[in-house]
């Protein structure tokens, strides 16, 4: 896939930044950053012109995400009300869906280029200080925004919030709030751990507490694309089933051999390609489950990515949020490899004739365009981490916070599974020497 | 260690040599060949429905995809007959996350 031009990154120099955001529209930079920063921003918007940049930042700067009710900055999202609460008033909203108040739902067809919401702009890796200007009292509050998006003002009590973009990967172009309680979330983890309780390791036995589930949210891109697809190959058509009797007396047998032709089949089609996931913080990679179960992230989706929200750092209250730390470039091998696995799948009806099957050989996507949009989905995880056995391996069981869907990794005992299966193989065999013997004698 | 003694008894090429025995020496075989099968039949489906290990996002299936201006290009190039298995060497056509050549698309 052809992609964004490069440009100097400091957080990773071998790979290059992101997209800056359009001029006018862009809030300015929070006040930690340095005047060569901006440079920095300039010149790689020069570098990056030939990208579309949609503009989802909220446009405010002040740190104050106010309730349209009342103007309290007291604010959090209820599970039971769906929406976010103001602890003054009591209004309750949900703000707005962001593929509408982007214009991110226009055609897929249409799509040129790569568009990119401003929120999977680079990461900077050394930005982790935001200084906020407290407007209630004009206090100057500085927020640690590897680990918060909020802080009370330490003077007139007021919550302030990071509510201008800032390239660090912490705050998304849109979020797709909790729907399921964290009751209904421990309720489908109990139900999964009660199945899997026979084999699993003792220590999970006793240090399973279901209590300690916790709502976070992860950080996805989420990819439209339009393009065009080539696949070829050889496939195989039976024209003759046949069979052959060889030996005679005892030795007597007959073989089954088929006649094929071979042709060469080639593949041409369009695909537009809708809400396709990518992991986008490093440690929940899909494909490394070297120090935690990841894949069992991976699997609880789809999430309904359409029905994310502008980002509200009030939604994030009282869960954990993971940073996005990969960036466009970092992901977009795996996003071309993941478009010619659906181009693939795709291709499955067209071949239908060939019933000894199609050796794909050569393959290739033409990529017209993309569109590009970080969101944070809601995941309720339980996690578990053998520490008496030196074992290093996270166990998630993760619930997906919209559908409940609920997938999980529990420890095994081995010796356990040894046993049974050497019991069972025990008894395979003694029933395979009766039948063995019968054969051999009879 | 116990994986890997599961992936022994479950080995094809142990399977083919004890059943490629004749006939006699073939039922004499079966304990052998049932009992390491089913061990590691147990063994790893127990493995699995704990671990969930070969779980995933099956992105390619679940994902809303529009696919038009389908063109076919398909035109015999030989034959290869009298083969034994019912279906074709290295098929990948269901096999959808293993990547071929990479060619140039305009």
């Amino acid at each position: 896939m052809s992609v964004p031009p490069e440009v100097p990154d400091r957080a990773h120099p071998d790979r290059p930044a992101g997209p800056p955001r359009p001029g006018g529209s862009v809030p300015p930079p929070p006040s930690g950053q340095q005047p060569e920063a901006v440079a920095e921003a300039a010149e790689a918007a020069r570098r990056d012109a030939a990208n579309r940049i949609i503009d989802t930042s909220s446009g405010q700067d002040d740190g104050l995400n106010k309730c349209p009710s009342c103007g309290s900055s007291e604010i959090r999202y209820s599970l039971t009300e769906k929406a976010l609460v103001c602890s003054y008033c009591r209004h309750t909203w949900n703000e707005e869906n962001a593929e509408e108040a982007f214009g991110l739902d226009s055609s897929i067809a249409d799509l040129r280029g790569h568009t990119m919401a401003s929120g999977t702009a680079d990461v900077r890796e050394d930005l982790t200080t935001v200084t906020l200007k407290c407007q209630g009292c004009g206090a100057e509050v500085v927020i640690n925004v590897d680990q918060d998006l909020q802080a009370r003002c330490h003077w007139c009590r007021q919550t302030l919030s990071i509510n201008s973009q800032i390239p660090n990967g912490a705050i998304p172009d849109a979020v797709l709030p909790f729907q399921l309680t964290r009751e209904e979330a421990i309720e489908r983890i109990d139900a999964f751990t009660a199945k899997r309780r026979a084999f699993a390791h003792h220590r999970f036995k006793e240090e399973y507490v279901p209590d300690n589930v916790m709502g976070v949210y992860i950080p996805y891109l989420v990819v439209d694309g339009n393009m065009h697809a080539v696949l070829q190959g050889t496939g195989e058509v039976t024209t003759r089933q046949y069979t052959v009797t060889r030996g005679s007396g005892d030795n007597k047998r007959t073989e089954t051999y088929y006649d094929a032709d071979v042709y060469g089949v080639q593949r041409a089609f369009d695909l537009l390609v809708d809400d396709l996931t990518i992991e986008s913080a490093e440690r929940f990679n899909a494909q490394d489950n070297a120090q935690a179960t990841n894949n069992i992230l991976n699997a609880v989706q789809p999430y309904d990515t359409e029905n994310a929200v502008i980002y509200n750092s009030n939604y994030l209250k009282n869960f954990t949020s993971e940073r996005r730390d990969l960036n466009v470039r970092d992901v977009d091998d795996d996003v071309e490899d993941h478009f010619l696995a659906i181009a693939r799948a795709k291709a499955v009806p067209t071949i239908n004739r060939y019933d000894r099957g199609v050796r794909w050989e050569r393959e290739g996507v033409a990529v017209r365009g993309t569109r590009w949009v970080s969101v944070y989905v809601p995941v309720w995880l339980y996690s578990y981490a053998d520490s008496a056995t030196g074992d290093s391996l996270t166990h998630y069981i993760a619930v997906n916070g919209r559908t409940g869907t609920t997938m999980g990794s529990v420890p095994v005992s081995h010796p356990k599974i040894f046993a049974v299966s050497c019991a069972a193989g025990t008894v395979a065999a003694v029933v395979g020497a009766i039948v063995g013997l019968s054969q051999f004698l009879f | 260690m116990l994986p890997l003694l599961a992936e022994l008894s479950a080995d094809p090429a142990t399977m083919t040599l004890l059943a490629g025995s004749d006939s006699g020496a073939g039922g004499i075989a079966i304990p052998f060949i049932a009992g390491p099968a089913v061990f590691a039949a147990v063994y790893g489906g127990i493995y699995r429905y704990y671990r969930n290990t070969d779980k995933r996002h099956h992105f390619e299936r679940e994902t809303e995809v529009s696919v038009g201006n389908l063109r076919s290009g398909d035109r015999k190039v030989g034959e290869n007959n009298r083969q034994q298995d019912r279906a074709m060497r290295g098929r990948n056509s269901t096999d959808h996350l293993q990547r071929v050549h990479r060619i140039a698309v305009d």
